[in-house]
């Protein structure tokens, strides 16, 4: 066992000496996924804004009041994405499916903001949640605080987008209700002293609490994963042309004839491509963080632990596929063939959960599908590790296979 | 000056014996009961037209590959039951470059010697020894990629030498280098053989066998079909003084192409 680690050991520090001086290999490994993911990442950055400009349902149940003042204002132009509709009408559209949801505003809401008490917005979806919204003028002034409703993203981003229409206008409104809102700790009084000064009103702190699974977009939270999934199992598919050139140039025969054991030769390869692999996931994690302000999510040991099981599991992989292959030109064109195909089967492209049914349990048959779907769910729906780890289970599973597949068909001898 | 392969005739110690091996890929039987024995302090020349056999025969006699039929024992321990004991005897020099170009011959010597169990330091030491041994002391530090062909085969060989073998195996060390390169293996081979080595060496060039081999197999489709001295195999056609040893092996082949 002993010898075995040691051999293994010196064989996978020549093979990380080797990937060094391979320029090619290097830039393909660390640079290339980079020009992917900035292009991805503008690409679908105009996404979030976009959605934010779908319709949104607003209802109130008073007659006039403040909230009258603050739809008026919200729906006085197209750009806002709001319509106003009855209560009655909004709840039923909301029950048949055919509405996401809707903001109402309590028939107190005037009064109990007059009041300098604090009233609530209510935010149905059709989900069959509701959240409230508590505006409050009782403790640190006029805060409104949109918590976004359980759900899918669509509703979230059109959620968003309306809260964000409510911070612009609100802004417009705080002058007519100067006097009435406290804002930011400023009484009444204070407000009207700095009217007189001629000074503006502070402004209206807005602040959305998410409460459910979605975060605001950043397309590089979805892109940068995918294709740091893709980059690492193609490296290590890649990394089989090596294993078979070294076949053919009867290096592992020399190995074998020098006393090394062939698991070791296994080992030792798995090893190189674990390293490389980690190697991957440093640099473009790290990248991501401060070039992409990427968010690891509630759980960002979660994502470094998915990140080593998928390392493992495409190390096992490049393995497994230079077993299977019988000259350097087949190992080439199966790590591309492997690669492309399993990439956006697996969600590398584009995410699973906006594909059909069918394509997700097709994404399921492969390790980046079990991988993508576990940064999926850890970096844009705010999962906990338990919530991962089933496919932490797959990614082993998958290593499992690969690696049982390698030592049974690996070879060290050329059929020439 | 080397000695002359009669110089060494008088030796008659086993060193290798392979009886009866026996080898198919795939339903074809490329190796046929294949018998010979390789003396202590001999070069043995393995010759054969290109798919006779040798180079998986020597695969059979190094431990990579095992029979279907048969065994081989080097120095009394079977290549089948006993593959550690036969790997510490062997030194293996592939047909083909079996080395890493992007690392310099010392590091490719030293990688070699520390997978065989060397120490880090005793890798270092021989590998100096080994290279000064192939004449490449100078360009030790240079990466193997650019060095001429000839220099690429005397490291080819100089991995081989690392575990200091009792036997080492040459499976056409000298294909496509100049003359220079060429003399300089055959003097380097001739001498590890006065040390006491034992050499099995596979070619197609007739003169070299003849320059070097202390006996010759020939092996064609699978099947040793004559084994001697070069003057025995000579004598078989004609006058051994008159004749050459590529008359000998077309004599025995034919001559018909075989790629």
């Amino acid at each position: 066992m002993r010898l075995l680690l040691r051999q293994a050991l010196l064989l996978s520090v020549k093979d990380t000496r080797l990937f060094f001086r391979d320029r090619f290999a290097l830039g393909f490994a660390l640079l290339f996924p980079i020009l992917f993911i900035v292009a991805f990442s503008l690409a679908l950055g105009d996404i979030g804004p976009e959605d934010e400009q779908l319709r949104m349902a607003v209802a109130t149940e008073e007659e006039g009041g403040f909230s009258r003042q603050v739809i008026d204002a919200l729906t006085a132009t197209d750009a806002t994405g709001v319509d106003e509709w009855d209560p009655q009408d909004a709840e039923q559209a909301v029950r048949e499916g055919s509405l996401p949801g809707y903001v109402l505003f309590p028939a107190d809401f005037t009064q109990r903001m007059f009041g300098g008490g604090s009233t609530v917005v209510r935010i149905t979806d059709s989900e069959g949640g509701e959240q409230t919204v508590r505006l409050t003028g009782e403790d640190s002034g006029a805060r409104i605080l949109v918590v976004t409703a359980d759900g899918d993203p669509e509703t979230e981003a059109i959620l968003g987008g309306l809260a964000r229409s409510i911070a612009g206008r609100i802004g417009t409104l705080s002058l007519a209700a100067r006097g009435v809102i406290e804002l930011e700790g400023f009484t009444a009084l204070d407000l009207a002293r700095l009217g007189e000064l001629g000074a503006a009103p502070p402004s209206i702190v807005f602040t959305t609490e998410q409460v459910g699974d979605v975060e605001p977009f950043n397309a590089s939270n979805f892109t940068l994963p995918g294709y740091l999934t893709m980059f690492v199992f193609f490296a290590a598919a890649l990394g089989a042309e090596a294993i078979a050139r070294e076949r053919q140039t009867q290096t592992l025969e020399r190995l074998l004839a020098n006393g090394v054991r062939r698991s070791s030769i296994v080992a030792g390869k798995m090893l190189a491509s674990l390293y490389r692999g980690f190697l991957q996931l440093a640099f473009l994690w790290v990248l991501g963080i401060f070039a992409f302000s990427i968010d690891f999510g509630e759980s960002p040991a979660a994502v470094i632990v998915v990140s080593v099981f998928m390392a493992v599991a495409s190390s096992a992989f490049g393995v497994m596929l230079a077993a299977l292959v019988h000259t350097v030109k087949s190992a080439s064109s199966a790590a591309v063939l492997a690669s492309l195909t399993l990439a956006p089967l697996g969600g590398c492209w584009w995410p699973l959960f906006i594909t059909p049914d069918w394509m997700q349990a097709l994404g399921r048959l492969t390790p980046h599908g079990w991988a993508n779907d576990a940064f999926n769910k850890l970096m844009l729906f705010g999962a906990e590790g338990q919530d991962v780890l089933v496919n932490m289970l797959a990614l082993a599973l998958f290593a499992a296979g690969f690696l049982v597949i390698a030592v049974a068909r690996f070879r060290t001898v050329s059929a020439n | 000056m080397s000695a002359s392969p009669s110089a060494n005739m008088g030796c008659m110690d086993e060193f290798l014996v392979a009886t009866g091996l026996t080898k198919s890929f795939d339903g074809v039987q490329v190796v046929e009961s294949v018998s010979f024995t390789v003396h202590a302090k001999e070069i043995f020349g393995l010759l054969g037209p290109n798919g006779a056999g040798k180079t998986t025969t020597i695969r059979m006699l190094s431990t990579v590959l095992g029979p279907d039929e048969g065994d081989v024992t080097v120095d009394g321990h079977s290549v089948g039951r006993e593959s550690d004991a036969v790997r510490r005897l062997i030194g293996v020099c592939p047909q083909e470059l079996a080395l890493y170009p992007e690392l310099s011959a010392t590091d490719n010597l030293v990688f070699f010697g520390r997978m065989a169990g060397l120490s880090g330091k005793e890798a270092k030491e021989r590998a100096a020894d080994v290279l000064e041994r192939v004449g490449l002391t100078e360009r030790a530090k240079d990466a193997v990629r650019k060095y001429s062909g000839g220099m690429k085969r005397r490291v080819n060989i100089a991995i081989a030498l690392m575990s200091r073998p009792r036997l080492l195996f040459l499976d056409e060390p000298t294909v496509g280098i100049d003359p220079q390169s060429r003399n300089h293996i055959f003097d380097t081979v001739l001498a590890l053989r006065d040390e006491g080595m034992s050499v099995l060496y596979t070619t197609h060039y007739m003169e070299e066998a003849d320059r070097l081999c202390d006996r010759i197999g020939v092996m064609d489709a699978g099947r040793i079909i004559a084994l001697g001295t070069p003057t025995e195999l000579k004598a078989q056609i004609g006058d051994p003084g008159a004749t050459t040893l590529e008359e000998v092996f077309l004599s025995l082949t034919g001559r018909s192409l075989r790629d």
